[in-house]
């Protein structure tokens, strides 16, 4: 058996109005070289000049990875030459990340796995290159796009551990609202480094490299198809070769190039950025302003609010459901029936419209009273979600819909009391058939003409409890 | 003195080539940079001293608001380019 | 008229009063600048006026060029390398728009040294560019047509750029005033870059007032430098004639020390300067002599090099012929990339670059580049010890005229024997002082200039203490022709 070590070097671009380094559009776009300055062109005598949102998501993002922050913001040159890189370095952050030596808590099977992170930094994606049978074409409007890049330490252990952390880290961009990290327009995208070691032994593996993995699943197919293929080499007593591999469509590997001398990037301090101080009020302000991440959600909810592993996973999946459930469940007198509206109600509509729960109708704050009526028994479960099924559907505060109806749960003894008294006087054949022959079928036949009667504004257990007295009155009095 | 083989493997890397008698006069060069350099790293505690990559600090440097501003049409990003398609600037076909 | 010796005060007046347009002088600095086409000064010449009515600034409908490395959109800009030889921008650096916007007039583009990583003027893909004092003899460089083109008398000022000494040098040779303010005070947005930790934007005139002139109008915070100074609100001009009463300047003993020196004409330039100091310390200023440690005064010349070299061959990469420049045919991107590089670049480019390659290579990056920019920070931190104490830096600008050109000159090799009288100028740009050249005396016909290094920031007393120097040594608005033998 081999141990596997896997580190990830995750990209992810960073939601901007304008570009790291040029204030042209940061927007993805299938129309060619539209957002594109003089500065993403590499053009004689441009100069970067660099965006605040930029370093703030990187900083914010950092921090909540648990990173250190440096003192001040400073960018390095990478220097190489390849085609969709039209300056012939890119600006990067070797001296000072914006983040070092943090981790991210993952849940993995129901245990607790910290992948623990190198660094983060900021830098400048690449122009876009398309291949054509005999020709590329270079496109510049992704040059620029503000990136970070995330590099873990080699602590992953399995293609499920790098998903998992794959996916968290998503929920982390989403979350701190630093990035949409859609994969399909390689927004997020993934390198990934794989080597064997024997069980037990202290030796490491030689290092396989994998590029630019865009889906999840890809990620996944890729390391159990390295895992299987290098276990096979060293099952046979041979070596690994050090190399870069991409991954194919059929999931399978394929070697790319094999490892000639490490390339020398020539790292040296960007000239052209002076460096920018952070104060500690700056870094504080920023850490103010992240929110509780998915893991803590879930674990909070099961242990404040007594939520199951399932309720708590999918609530604290989304960042602006669970946002939305904490404003219902923090103004609610009862978590268990907020968590049922919110649950079933407010998700399965959001299913079943299919619109995202900003677009959803009706306001956390209308839920929470509506729960605390129910809670209060002013109105009853069945009530309320016909209330605010009604609300949803006609885009009203399902409070006012209410008042409105005068769906008000009568509650008050003496009208329900007055209100039976007339049932049962209509209804003398009934009445007799208890107190003659002591038939307590008619309970139910009661409450349901006094439903029907309040047009089911009644509070249902009230009305038999007094609708029980009632009729043993009116069986004493008889005799 | 510096080999030519490394000197020409440099200029490859920096894309592009030299006639050999310009490497013969760029390793006279190299040797008299190296000298002089050693002359430098001879100064006394000179790895103390914090290397200095702006001329002064400048304090008012600040990061630029996040806002669109000037960028090029696409005519403007092509004017220069001697091959397109399709609005893209084509090269020959690159593989890694 | 006698336009060639007017400077851009007089210029300006004769506008105002009508009795020359706009027009005309440009036709005037036109015919001009085609008539000593010979010189090589410029890269290209501007055939049609067109004229710019603006607010009323005192450089409206003043003629002027521009270095040929200065993005001009629509106007070719070449860097003098044949790798641009066809490039036309679309976009306008910050300095020639505040020029255009304050109605000057364009006249032409300059020639440089090749991508100004040069310092004789004779490594421009048109060619060598000759001093207008003498056809034999260089004029410097890199800003070699800027300086030369203001010498011939062509146009009263042109915009320049200076990494080591590339406006200060030329302006020693050509006989004209050569400024580069402090690092920032002049956007670098649209400067190509030769080495951005030391490039500076400056200009060259024939008089003092007219630097500042020019000064005041180009300076100021550019949001798309970040660089760039915050305004000092100042008008250099308003200031030009303070009192410079109790200013106290020093020179490095070591560099102007007579002995150390065989050549006839260096032992000349040190003693007019002597001579020099003498008079202008009755005129108020206060000069004494300064001791640095020779280690580091010997350090200067390599630390340029290592450094300006590094960050020229990063600054450079771009240059591939693909998204602009001279695109050549390959079988594969690699070799598209490699022959516009080979045939774009000449020999003494590809050279600078391997050094600087190899400077920045992961294993000599300690002992070379960063061993340079720990030397670069203790000869600044040296000149701002003393800055302390003194208001200025002053010394010759160089040991002698200008060289004759001959074929070791154009070769550009790096020199065994530099000495630090010749490079001692790279101060200003390691440390981004304001500095200026102006000419201190005529040797057989041939100009020697004196060089003023300041406080950063202190563009303004640097033009002041510059202007009293002037006065005292009584050269200005000469042009080439006046006193040649």
């Amino acid at each position: 058996m081999y141990k596997v070590v896997i580190g990830l070097e995750v990209h992810c671009e960073l939601e901007t109005k304008s570009k790291n380094f040029s204030s042209a559009p940061n927007l993805f776009t299938m129309t060619p070289n539209i957002n594109v300055a003089t500065v993403d062109l590499g053009l004689p005598g441009i100069l970067p000049v660099v965006n605040r949102e930029a370093c703030y998501k990187a900083l914010k993002t950092a921090m909540a990875l648990n990173c250190s922050n440096p003192s001040e913001i400073m960018f390095d040159r990478k220097n190489y030459f390849y085609p969709d890189l039209p300056k012939g370095y890119q600006i990067t952050q070797v001296t000072k990340p914006m983040g070092v030596n943090g981790y991210l808590d993952i849940l993995v099977n129901g245990k607790t796995k910290r992948v623990l992170i190198h660094q983060l930094h900021l830098e400048e994606d690449t122009a876009s290159l398309e291949h054509n049978s005999n020709f590329s074409l270079i496109d510049y409007n992704r040059s620029g796009i503000p990136l970070i890049e995330i590099v873990t330490e080699p602590c992953i252990e399995s293609a499920e551990e790098a998903v998992c952390f794959l996916e968290d880290l998503r929920d982390v961009f989403l979350f701190l609202d630093v990035s949409e990290a859609k994969s399909n327009y390689g927004q997020m995208r993934c390198d990934v480094n794989i080597s064997l070691m024997k069980e037990g032994s202290n030796e490491l593996g030689t290092k396989v490299e994998m590029k630019n993995i865009n889906a999840f699943n890809s990620v996944r197919d890729a390391i159990e198809y390295e895992i299987k293929r290098q276990s096979e080499i060293l099952d046979k007593g041979e070596k690994v070769v050090q190399e870069t591999r991409r991954i194919g469509e059929d999931g399978k590997t394929y070697s790319m190039r094999k490892k000639v001398d490490a390339v020398d990037y020539k790292y040296f301090v960007e000239p052209n950025i002076p460096k920018i101080p952070l104060s500690k009020e700056y870094l504080d302000s920023i850490r103010k302003e992240i929110p509780m991440l998915k893991l803590e959600r879930y674990k909070l909810y099961q242990e404040k609010y007594g939520l199951s592993e399932y309720d708590a996973g999918v609530l604290a999946k989304d960042k602006k459901i669970s946002d939305y459930f904490n404003i219902v469940v923090e103004n609610s007198n009862d978590s268990s029936i907020a968590l049922n509206f919110v649950t079933t109600s407010v998700l399965s509509t959001l299913n079943k419209l299919s619109i995202t729960i900003d677009e959803f109708p009706v306001k956390a704050l209308s839920i929470a009273k509506l729960t605390s009526l129910v809670h209060d028994k002013k109105i009853s479960l069945d009530h309320g979600k016909k209330i605010l099924y009604k609300a949803i559907k006609e885009e009203k505060d399902p409070i006012d819909l209410i008042k409105e109806d005068h769906l008000e749960q009568i509650n008050d003894e003496d009208k329900l009391l007055n209100i039976i008294k007339e049932v049962m006087d209509n209804n003398p054949e009934q009445v007799r058939q208890y107190v003659e022959d002591g038939n307590t079928f008619v309970y139910n036949y009661f409450v349901g003409q006094v439903m029907k009667t309040t047009k089911r504004q009644a509070n249902p257990n009230m009305s038999l409890e007094i609708i029980k007295k009632e009729l043993e009155r009116r069986k004493s009095d008889g005799k | 003195m510096i080999e030519k083989e490394k000197l020409k493997d440099y200029a490859a890397k920096l894309m592009f080539g030299m006639e050999e008698e310009e490497y013969t006069t760029l390793q006279k060069e190299f040797d008299v940079i190296l000298e002089q350099m050693e002359y430098i790293g001879k100064i006394p505690n000179i790895k103390d001293v914090e290397p200095m990559t702006f001329p002064f600090p400048l304090e008012e440097a600040h990061l630029r608001e996040d806002e669109i501003g000037d960028y090029l049409t696409v005519d403007e990003v092509l004017s220069n380019v001697k091959h397109q398609v399709r609005d893209q600037v084509k090269v020959p076909k690159v593989v890694e | 008229m006698d336009y060639k010796h007017k400077s851009i005060k007089e210029l300006k007046e004769m506008l105002d009063k009508n009795e020359v347009t706009s027009e005309e002088l440009f036709k005037e600095a036109n015919t001009l600048a085609h008539s000593t086409e010979e010189g090589n000064y410029f890269v290209t010449i501007i055939d049609k006026y067109r004229k710019r009515a603006k607010e009323d600034t005192l450089i409206n409908g003043i003629p002027y060029a521009l270095k040929d490395n200065f993005s001009t959109s629509g106007i070719l800009t070449t860097a003098s390398s044949n790798i641009l030889k066809d490039y036309v921008p679309v976009y306008d650096a910050t300095v020639y728009k505040r020029l255009k916007d304050a109605g000057a007039v364009l006249v032409g583009k300059t020639t440089l040294d090749e991508l100004a990583m040069g310092g004789t003027g004779t490594t421009a893909h048109t060619g060598i560019v000759f001093n207008p004092h003498d056809k034999k003899r260089l004029i410097g460089g890199s800003s070699a047509g800027s300086a030369a083109a203001v010498a011939a008398g062509i146009i009263p000022f042109a915009i320049g750029s200076d990494t080591g000494d590339s406006i200060r040098k030329p302006a020693s040779f050509g006989g004209v005033v050569g400024f580069k303010p402090t690092y920032g005070r002049i956007s670098r947005y649209g400067l190509f870059a030769f080495a951005s930790s030391l490039d500076h934007v400056g200009l060259f005139s024939r008089n003092v007032e007219d630097t500042a002139i020019v000064t005041d109008i180009i300076k100021g915070n550019d949001p798309k430098d970040m660089t760039s100074l915050k305004d000092d609100n100042l008008c250099y001009l308003e200031h030009i004639h303070d009192s410079i009463k109790g200013r106290k300047l020093f020179y490095i003993k070591e560099i102007v020390d007579e002995e150390i020196y065989q050549d006839e004409d260096i032992k000349k330039t040190i003693r007019t300067f002597k001579e020099l100091m003498e008079k202008l310390k009755k005129e108020g200023f206060l000069i004494e002599e300064a001791s640095i440690d020779e280690k580091l005064l010997k350090a200067i010349y390599p630390v340029y090099m290592t450094i300006s070299c590094a960050e020229a061959t990063s600054n450079n990469a771009n240059l591939t012929g693909i998204q602009f420049g001279s695109r050549k045919d390959g079988k594969d991107i690699n070799e598209v990339m490699f022959n516009a590089r080979t045939l774009g670049f000449s020999e003494l480019i590809k050279r600078r670059f391997v050094l600087g390659s190899y400077i920045l290579q992961k294993e000599n990056q300690e002992k070379l580049f960063l061993n340079s920019l720990r030397v670069r920070r203790l000869i600044v931190d040296k000149i701002n010890e003393l800055f302390k104490e003194f208001d200025g830096m002053i010394l010759p600008a160089s040991g002698s005229v200008a060289p004759l050109i001959t074929d070791d000159v154009k070769s550009e090799k790096l020199d065994p024997k530099a000495t630090v009288l010749e490079n001692h100028m790279a101060i200003a740009n390691f440390g981004g002082f304001p500095s200026i050249t102006l000419p201190m005396y005529y040797h057989n016909g041939l100009p020697v200039g004196v060089n003023l290094t300041g406080r950063v920031r202190e563009d303004s007393l640097v033009l002041n203490m510059a202007q009293k120097i002037e006065d005292v040594i009584g050269i200005k608005n000469k042009v080439a022709g006046d006193d040649d033998v």
